[in-house]
């Protein structure tokens, strides 16, 4: 909401106070300053000037070199490129060292090889509300020399945020009614001048909605003229940024933002019969005066005549066919107070606001709705002439909207840690305009009607005692560790393990793109029903709930690899969302953990030949990850990637692991092979839980011994470890592959077979073993691998 | 055989040929065949040694000197020689090695910033006593707006604000539904912090994120107060932005805490005067939050008339741009290398 410091001036002194002081006071208040804009002139420096020769610029088509007067003993050249001007007019001039407002400084220059000492204004340059092009004419009995701060008064606007409990704050009356409350100043007294009030006879005005209007109130004015505002009302309205448009809704504009209360004027000799407030009918259509065509329901609100003709949608805007024109000269003025709620409601449906919707949405003062009646018919007999109806008719009641609240001086006390005496709080309040009653409650001024319980008391004291004047206290109590707090240590343990070893961590955005959906990997694939898909998405590329951290993952790295990054080692942790079971079991969130590996894994240079990772790569990763743990992946197909597994630790599926299919690395141009991973948070938590005993180290030596193996190439490595692991060798510690041999030749091995090579280590915890024991163990090992897969030894 | 004259001229041929060939040795292979040669089974020394029984009796004494002589002799030059030819080799081995010549690197991975903020602020509020809580991210109404003391036709329950579900779930608008999960299932006292994404129907540009990371922050017991809140959350902004750091609460509007307060820090971000910057809401619950979470509870575990406690939330994507002066908002969830290897 604007402010003129002006216009708030007419209601509290403010003299002397700085804008400083000012925005303090409504940052304080709780009235959040959005901007603060000084305008017109406050320089000295820009003075009144007489144009007394202008001539053709030697050197530029479009300058004209003046030579003006500014009343200072000899004439001033000034170089210009405005074509609005004639000789004898009078121009505002910028002495050389004026600050503009744009922000430059005048200063002597030469143009064109021409001296220039000075500026010649317009409008817009000067801050005042722009024109027409070119140079601001100014009158032409402006004295030569005189500063034009003299001739045109400056004003700063304040851009205002006012909370949406506060709709008393919404005119420059109650700002200044807030800021007197705060400065301890006293208000200016309103001149509205009393009017007879009547009751209105259902003919005039008909209440069929009084739950959605309980009070309207109507004046009839005649025989008035319907031309431009008057300077001083223009000048209101400009400042605050509104258009004047004409006296009329110049005034019923002038009186909302002086007073809060909307109004509506008719022009009456459009109206048939009297004022009828009802409900729409269903699908009942409405043009508003935007032009914009409006389906209704049965809960808004028009204002109708006697012949049912919309004429309003209540509180919200006005018809395309009943407003004031210029050829208007009788006017039933309306003042009315509607329930917020169902304003918002229709202002929500229609998706139509105003300044009237804006406060009536917000709750107006029931109270005031006479008195801007009075003031607006005050006032367009002022400046519209005509007279209006001796009495004001009105329909209905004002609601009472506040009740006594008590103050609980115990609870106050606690709550402000005893920052504040009693009386004190009291004083504040009765500031605020509230009352004691005798029974020690507290009467709510009409529009405060957000005051309702006691803590509301409280709040007002807090916020005008001010925060600043409560004390610091530092203490807190116990409590013990949640199950939160140990998911977060572990997850923090990964994220540090991860970028420990190259990784950079990574956060998309959790709405996909359904397209992306393709790029998910999961343990358990999508049915039917088992996206979760927002209702009205901002567009089709944030749309559906991320089942899987993969997809953002490849698309932070195609980001990357059009900036030509080419080691790509990325992982994200967070939460992913779908439903199971085909949509049956819903809502379901569960934390991840994704891995993208793709290109060198190693900076390029001097010392180390390049090299993609691999899945070897990424299977390493994960072990290091995992304390040094064994991870194991066990080829399972994916659709739309190859190479898929699911990853093993500790003997559980913890998560899934897969090559993008290289047709998808082309469409993406990744030139390297994308190996991705997303892993189950929840089960790599725990087993991060460490050891609960340390091992004995072992008191005796172990011996090893070596074995190639010749064996069929599809003999996955896993079925020689599940036969090795079968076996079940007491003496057997460990075993590691230490060697692959294939030769697609065929010349030292054919094609179809590869030789492997294991080193196995014996070892018993009681004694040394001896050299037969240890071969005797050796046999039964490779007894059982030649036995179930049919190994030769080499 | 011969006798001691020649044996003594032998012995003396054999260290001046020992010595010559310990002299020329290059490299310690060739001095390794010097000492076979010589001290070896076979070696020339050895076989003369052995001939000193045929030596006369008279002699023996002073041959047996002239031996250990040169065996000392020669064994000397051979421990001389191998120092030697060692320093050659090993500076030989250093020669080659410029120190100056990049480094045979490792990948460099980092934190995001926004783990890095969050860890720091969790880390502060933690020492202060504070324990995790997390919540669901797809909320109903009752948690999201309902006990929040947020009226039905409130502009925030919105098609057009908030994300909703045909379910008629949504994205929660904020961190403060785990608030009354946690109050839900836990009874007084309750001093939690909770950090989550949130949603809100935002178009993403410079400063707007559709979704964006929260702190939610809960205090509830006995005699929790408006000192209590300030205090806590002036040392919170103290310690994440610096012990001398400016901090002030000014007066403003939330459904389900009143008195409610913004909060500024005072701040110098790079090339620009120091300026109050909000950095996050807070204020002492409403009562009417209470009220709700004992309805939902079936008991009276959160009396309004004993209880009272504080609340206060902020955007960590929103800390992360003032912290490290990111312009923005979108460099948070593009992953681009060259912002994130900054964060290294």
């Amino acid at each position: 909401m604007n402010i003129s410091l002006n216009w708030l001036a007419t209601h509290l002194d403010l003299a002397g106070k700085s804008i400083k002081e000012i925005d303090d006071l409504f940052t304080f208040a709780g009235v959040e300053v959005e901007g603060i804009v000084v305008e017109g002139i406050t320089s000295e420096k820009i003075v009144v000037a007489q144009v007394m020769e202008a001539v053709q610029h030697p050197h530029a088509d479009r300058l004209k070199v003046t030579h003006v007067d500014a009343g200072e003993g000899s004439l001033r050249q000034i170089v210009c490129g405005a074509q609005n001007y004639k000789v004898g007019d009078k121009v505002p001039c910028a002495l050389p060292g004026t600050a503009l407002p744009g922000g430059f400084t005048i200063s002597e220059t030469v143009m064109r090889k021409v001296e220039s000492r000075g500026m010649l204004c317009s409008a817009a340059e000067l801050g005042l509300p722009a024109g027409e092009d070119g140079l601001l004419i100014l009158p032409a009995d402006a004295k030569v020399g005189t500063p034009l701060k003299q001739m045109y008064e400056s004003d700063v606007l304040l851009e205002l945020e006012v909370t949406p409990n506060r709709p008393d704050l919404l005119s420059h009356r109650g700002m200044a009614r807030e800021l007197a409350t705060l400065l301890k100043t006293p208000l200016k007294p309103l001149e509205i001048p009393s009017r007879s009030v009547g009751v209105a006879p259902t003919a005039s005005i008909q209440i069929e909605a009084p739950a959605a209007c309980p009070l309207y109130t109507a004046v009839r004015l005649s025989g008035v003229t319907v031309k431009d505002s008057p300077a001083w009302l223009k000048q209101r309205l400009e400042a605050i940024g509104q258009r004047p448009i004409n006296n009329i809704v110049d005034v019923t504009n002038y009186v909302l933002h002086e007073l809060g209360q909307p109004l509506h004027a008719f022009d009456a000799a459009k109206l048939t019969g009297g004022i009828v407030v009802r409900h729409a009918a269903e699908g009942e259509v409405f043009l508003a005066l935007d032009e914009s065509r409006h389906g209704l329901t049965p809960d808004d609100l028009l204002i109708s005549d006697a012949s049912g003709r919309a004429l309003a949608l209540g509180g919200v805007m006005g018809g395309a066919d009943s407003g004031v024109t210029g050829e208007t000269t009788e006017i039933l003025l309306e003042s009315a107070y509607f329930t917020p709620s169902n304003i918002r409601r229709t202002a929500r449906r229609t998706a139509l606001s105003s300044d009237s919707s804006y406060r009536f949405e917000r709750g107006v003062d029931p109270a005031g709705v006479l008195a801007a009646s009075a003031l607006a018919v005050k006032l367009i007999v002022e400046t519209a002439g005509g007279t209006a109806a001796a009495t004001t008719l009105v329909a209905g009641a004002a609601p009472v909207l506040t009740r006594p609240v008590a103050l609980d001086a115990a609870k106050l006390d606690q709550l402000m840690g005893g920052a504040i005496a009693l009386a004190e709080a009291e004083a504040i309040l009765t500031r605020l305009g509230l009352t004691k009653r005798s029974d020690a409650t507290w009467e709510v001024p009409s529009f405060r009607a957000d005051l309702q319980r006691h803590i509301d008391l409280v709040e007002e004291i807090a916020r005008v005692h001010g925060l600043d004047n409560v004390p610091s206290r530092l203490q807190g109590c116990f409590v013990p560790a949640s199950a939160s707090d140990a998911a977060y240590d572990a997850d923090m343990v990964l994220r540090r393990r991860l970028a420990a070893l190259g990784l950079h961590e990574c956060q998309t955005i959790k709405l996909i793109a359904a397209q992306q959906l393709a790029d998910a990997l999961l343990s358990r694939p999508l049915l039917e029903g088992d996206v979760i898909r927002v209702k009205l998405p901002l567009s089709e590329d944030h749309a559906v709930m991320r089942p899987s951290l993969v997809p953002g993952l490849i698309a932070s790295a195609v980001r990357n690899v059009s900036q030509q990054v080419k080691s790509l080692r990325f992982f994200e942790m967070g939460r992913v969302f779908r439903n199971a079971g085909g949509g049956k079991a819903k809502d379901q969130e569960s934390d991840a953990l994704a891995i993208l590996l793709a290109g060198p894994g190693a900076p390029f240079g001097w010392a180390r030949s390049e090299r993609n990772a691999d899945l070897y790569d990424l299977k390493g990763l994960l072990s290091s990850l995992l304390g040094g743990r064994e991870v194991r992946f066990a080829p399972k197909e994916r659709p739309g990637f190859v190479l898929a597994c699911d990853i093993k630790a500790d003997a559980q599926v913890i998560g899934v692991f897969a090559r993008l299919a290289p047709a998808r690395e082309r469409e993406l141009d990744c030139t390297a092979p994308v190996y991705v991973a997303e892993l189950d948070l929840t089960k790599v938590r725990k087993l991060l839980v460490g050891i609960n005993h340390v091992a004995d180290l072992p008191q005796f030596p172990g011996s090893s011994r070596d074995a190639a193996m010749e064996l069929p190439l599809a003999t996955a490595n896993a079925q020689l470890e599940n036969v090795i692991d079968k076996c079940a060798e007491p003496l057997l510690t460990a075993y590691e592959c230490f060697d692959v041999f294939t030769d697609s030749t065929g010349a030292r091995l054919p094609v179809d077979r590869k030789s492997v090579a294991y080193r196995f280590h014996y070892r018993a915890a009681d004694r040394t073993l001896k050299s037969d024991e240890v071969d005797a163990a050796h046999q039964r090992v490779l007894g059982a691998l030649g036995k179930d897969l049919g190994v030769k030894f080499r | 055989m011969p006798i001691a004259f020649p044996m003594k001229e032998h012995l003396g041929s054999i260290e001046t040929e020992a010595l010559a060939q310990i002299a020329a040795a290059t490299h310690e292979r060739a001095l390794d065949d010097a000492r076979v040669a010589v001290l070896g089974k076979k070696g020339s020394l050895t076989l003369a040694a052995a001939g000193i029984k045929d030596v006369p009796k008279e002699d023996k004494a002073a041959i047996g000197q002239l031996l250990n002589a040169a065996r000392a002799a020669i064994t000397a030059a051979l421990e001389a020689k191998q120092a030697a030819l060692r320093e050659i080799a090993d500076r030989a081995a250093l020669a080659g090695i410029d120190a100056t010549l990049p480094a045979r690197g490792l990948p460099v991975g980092s934190l995001h910033p926004l783990t890095q903020i969050r860890d720091q602020a969790i880390g502060i509020l933690r020492r202060m006593g504070f324990v995790l809580a997390e919540g669901p991210e797809i909320e109903d109404e009752f948690h999201c707006f309902d006990a929040l003391n947020t009226p039905a036709d409130h502009p925030a329950r919105n098609e057009k604000d908030t994300f909703y579900f045909d379910s008629g779930k949504l994205l929660r608008t904020h961190t403060s539904s785990v608030q009354i999960r946690t109050m839900e299932a836990q009874a007084p006292p309750i001093r939690i912090i909770a950090p989550g994404s949130a949603y809100r129907r935002d178009e993403i540009d410079a400063t707007h994120l559709s979704v964006f990371n929260q702190l939610e922050g809960l205090y509830v017991g006995r005699d929790v107060s408006l000192p209590d809140l300030k205090g806590t959350l002036e040392y919170f902004f103290r310690e994440l932005f610096g012990t001398r750091t400016e901090v002030r609460f000014r007066p403003h509007f939330f459904p389900f805490t009143e008195p409610s307060f913004e909060i500024d820090v005072k701040l110098q971000i790079q090339g620009q005067a120091p300026r109050w910057i909000e950095v996050a809401g807070c204020g002492m619950v409403d009562p009417a939050v209470f009220d709700a979470i004992n309805k939902s509870r079936k008991d009276q575990a959160f009396d309004p008339q004993t209880t009272t406690g504080f609340a206060f939330g902020m955007g960590l994507d929103r800390l992360a741009m003032i912290r490290w002066g990111i312009k923005d908002i979108r460099l948070l969830i593009e992953n681009d290398v060259r912002f994130l290897k900054q964060f290294a």
